[in-house]
């Protein structure tokens, strides 16, 4: 469903009253999301600035016709959202919450698979298409539309490379964060057949870091269909301290798993341009541009 | 993240798997040890790898085993210092490899066993593993496939230990749990080696867990500190020369990595999250303080990229704070970029003059390099 959101895919607001919540709504409707609904499990049913607020998804789905909603929980709460999204049809859930408990998110995971719907977190800045909309608090400083579609665990380094390559002249056809926890929705090779199919997408650029196995997963898919498009990659961790999580849980490497080389010897050998630093990559993805 | 050894076998005895008769030593008086030997002695350190670092020795005799215990409170290994062995009878029995891990992708509970236990597992030639949803039963089903080839004498023993496993990790939320070697005979299962791997997020509903970290303050230093704090601080090198104080944790990294490649030398890694900083300087102060205490810093670098975060607001708290810690003498280069910037260099200028303020994060590498050298 990622590929097909556009300014027009009605989206809910969980948690639309509290602080967050507020903030948020606003910056994606500026950006121009169009948010039809927003609920409050508090049960704060006033308006927020002129979204209808409803107890809980199924009235607002009912009432709206929303098809993604974006979770303003605290982490506590996202295994319940989600779940609660899911069961009122929501196609396309965006957590963004921090701190979530890894049971919890395998327990989300599960059912969001079963219902055969779409699950971009626990933790994420979100996604956007840019230049229509975004689902989340990716910074409008860093989006400009392009040809470049961004995959990333990280916000932040997503931020800098975006930026920097905005600066350089390269846009964003998608952007999608999938965050740094090690159980989670979509995965980078989940966004692989969507961003080779998306028309508007002529590279893809992939932000990973240390921990886990989703680099490795994804050059094992991309092995397999073959790169009809340009992959660059920057993996963050080479100097991460080993048995300690990195600010992200999933940022965890144990011996030989999961490590910048490990990923990186991976997606070299998937034919994936891999560099050390993040001002190689912008200036290589400069340069091979006229290919693309 | 993960456990020391004896965390790991003081969860196993409380779940009902046994483990070697065994006793810390940590630099005070030597220990009372355990029966007869011999005696394994295992560094008691947060990481895998300890027995290629020289973290892991067999002793004979006492005299032995406390010459083995002074060397490895000398070792360094992966970054942790060790603090403490672990000094244990040497199990006995046939040795098997039996692990749970989540697999993220499959979101269920993945069950390895394997008859070739006590190796590296990765240079192991048959590991055989299935799938399960994360429940007691269906875990304890698939151990029971997987031992089907084990004689008839401890067959049923390998599955109680498995189900104890099971339950151990469900209820703990954890991500890993580990034993290799498991040691196996007609006597029972005792586990040789505990790897369980914990998590954080949870821990405000696992208080067992909890009360295992906070009685290893020094061990699980990064731990402690976030559950007190709500923010990572990592610090890497206690000889680093460059403090750093940024947020979001791909990023914080990512300038680690590249400092380090071009021969600079970062004291810590820190997702100090702004967005929780609520209007208060609190927590760069306790960063800034920290920073200070370690000698060999020469400068600190200050990066945020701030989508949500207002870096005008962002510079009044780092000129609170600065102001507020004295004890730090070294100047501070700041890279800002995103909402607010204009306002940060205004409200630097003025009460910080001394700060540099770049846009671009080669410019302040640049500036960064050259305070160290």
């Amino acid at each position: 469903m990622i590929a097909t959101l556009s300014r027009s895919t009605p989206v809910l607001v969980q948690g639309i009253s509290g602080r967050m919540g507020r903030t948020h709504a606003a910056g994606m409707r500026a950006y121009g999301t169009n948010i039809v609904a927003g609920t409050s499990a508090r049960g704060d049913l006033g308006d927020v600035d002129g979204v209808p607020v409803f107890h809980d998804c199924a009235a607002a789905v009912a009432a709206t016709g929303a098809t993604a909603s974006i979770a303003m929980v605290p982490p506590g709460d996202v295994r319940a959202a989600v779940l609660e999204a899911v069961a009122a049809g929501i196609r396309l859930v965006v957590t963004i919450a921090e701190g979530v408990p890894v049971h919890d998110a395998l327990a989300v995971g599960r059912a969001v698979r079963a219902a055969g719907a779409t699950w971009v977190g626990p933790s994420t800045p979100g996604l956007a298409v840019p230049g229509e909309m975004k689902l989340g608090f990716l910074p409008d400083a860093a989006l400009r539309p392009g040809p470049v579609a961004i995959m990333s665990k990280s916000g932040t380094l997503s931020y800098e490379i975006g930026w920097r390559l905005a600066q350089s002249g390269l846009g964003q056809s998608l952007w999608v964060g999938v965050g740094g926890d090690p159980v989670k929705g979509v995965r980078f090779a989940d966004l692989l057949a969507p961003f080779l199919a998306d028309a508007r997408t002529a590279a893809i650029v992939l932000v990973g870091e240390v921990g886990g196995d989703e680099e490795e997963q994804f050059a094992a898919a991309l092995a397999q269909v073959g790169a009809a498009k340009p992959v660059f990659a920057v993996i963050a961790g080479s100097e991460a301290k080993e048995g300690v999580a990195m600010g992200h849980a999933g940022a965890l490497t144990f011996g030989a798993t999961g490590t910048v080389r490990s990923k990186r010897a991976a997606l070299e050998a998937a034919g994936v341009r891999v560099f050390a630093t993040m001002a190689a990559l912008v200036a290589d993805c400069g340069d091979q541009r006229r290919r693309w | 993240m993960l456990l020391v050894e004896a965390d790991g076998k003081a969860l196993f005895r409380a779940a009902g798997i046994a483990v070697p008769a065994g006793v810390e030593a940590g630099r005070g008086a030597a220990p009372v040890l355990p029966g007869d030997g011999p005696w394994m002695v295992k560094a008691q350190v947060p990481a895998g790898g300890r027995g290629k670092a020289g973290g892991v020795a067999r002793g004979a005799d006492a005299a032995s085993v406390r010459a083995a215990v002074a060397h490895q409170l000398g070792l360094r290994i992966k970054g942790h210092d060790v603090e403490c062995c672990l000094v244990e009878q040497v199990a006995r029995g046939a040795e098997r490899y039996l692990a749970l891990v989540l697999d993220p992708a499959e979101y269920a509970v993945r069950v390895l066993f394997s008859a070739e236990g006590g190796v590296d597992i990765e240079q192991a030639a048959a590991v055989a593993s299935r799938l399960c949803p994360p429940e007691v039963d269906a875990i304890t089903a698939a151990v029971d496939e997987l031992v089907a080839g084990e004689p008839e004498g401890w067959r049923a023993a390998l599955v109680a230990t498995g189900q104890r496993l099971a339950r151990l990790m469900l209820d703990h939320e954890l991500m890993l749990a580990e034993i290799n070697p498991l040691f196996v005979s007609v006597a029972g299962c005792v586990a040789g080696d505990a790897k369980v791997v914990i998590d954080l997020n949870a821990i405000d509903r696992q208080p067992a867990i909890a009360a295992l970290l906070r009685a290893r303050p020094a061990t699980y230093a990064d731990a402690v500190r976030k559950l007190d704090e709500g923010f990572d601080y990592v610090e890497l090198d206690p000889d680093g020369e460059v403090g750093l104080v940024t947020t979001g944790a791909g990023l914080s990294m990512m300038l680690v990595d590249e400092m380090t490649a071009r021969g600079m030398k970062p004291l810590n890694f820190l997702d100090i999250r702004t967005g929780q900083l609520r209007g208060s300087p609190a927590r760069l102060i306790r960063v800034l303080e920290w920073i200070a205490e370690r000698k060999r810093v020469k400068v600190v670098l200050v990066n945020i990229f701030a989508g949500i975060t207002d870096l005008g607001e962002f510079a009044g708290l780092l000129a609170d704070a600065i102001a507020a810690t004295p004890a730090l003498r070294v100047p501070v280069v700041a890279r800002l970029v995103g909402r607010g910037a204009e306002q940060a260099r205004r409200v630097l200028a003025e009460r910080m003059p001394d700060i540099v303020v770049e846009e671009e994060l080669e410019a302040a590498l640049a500036r960064v390099a050259r305070a160290c050298a």
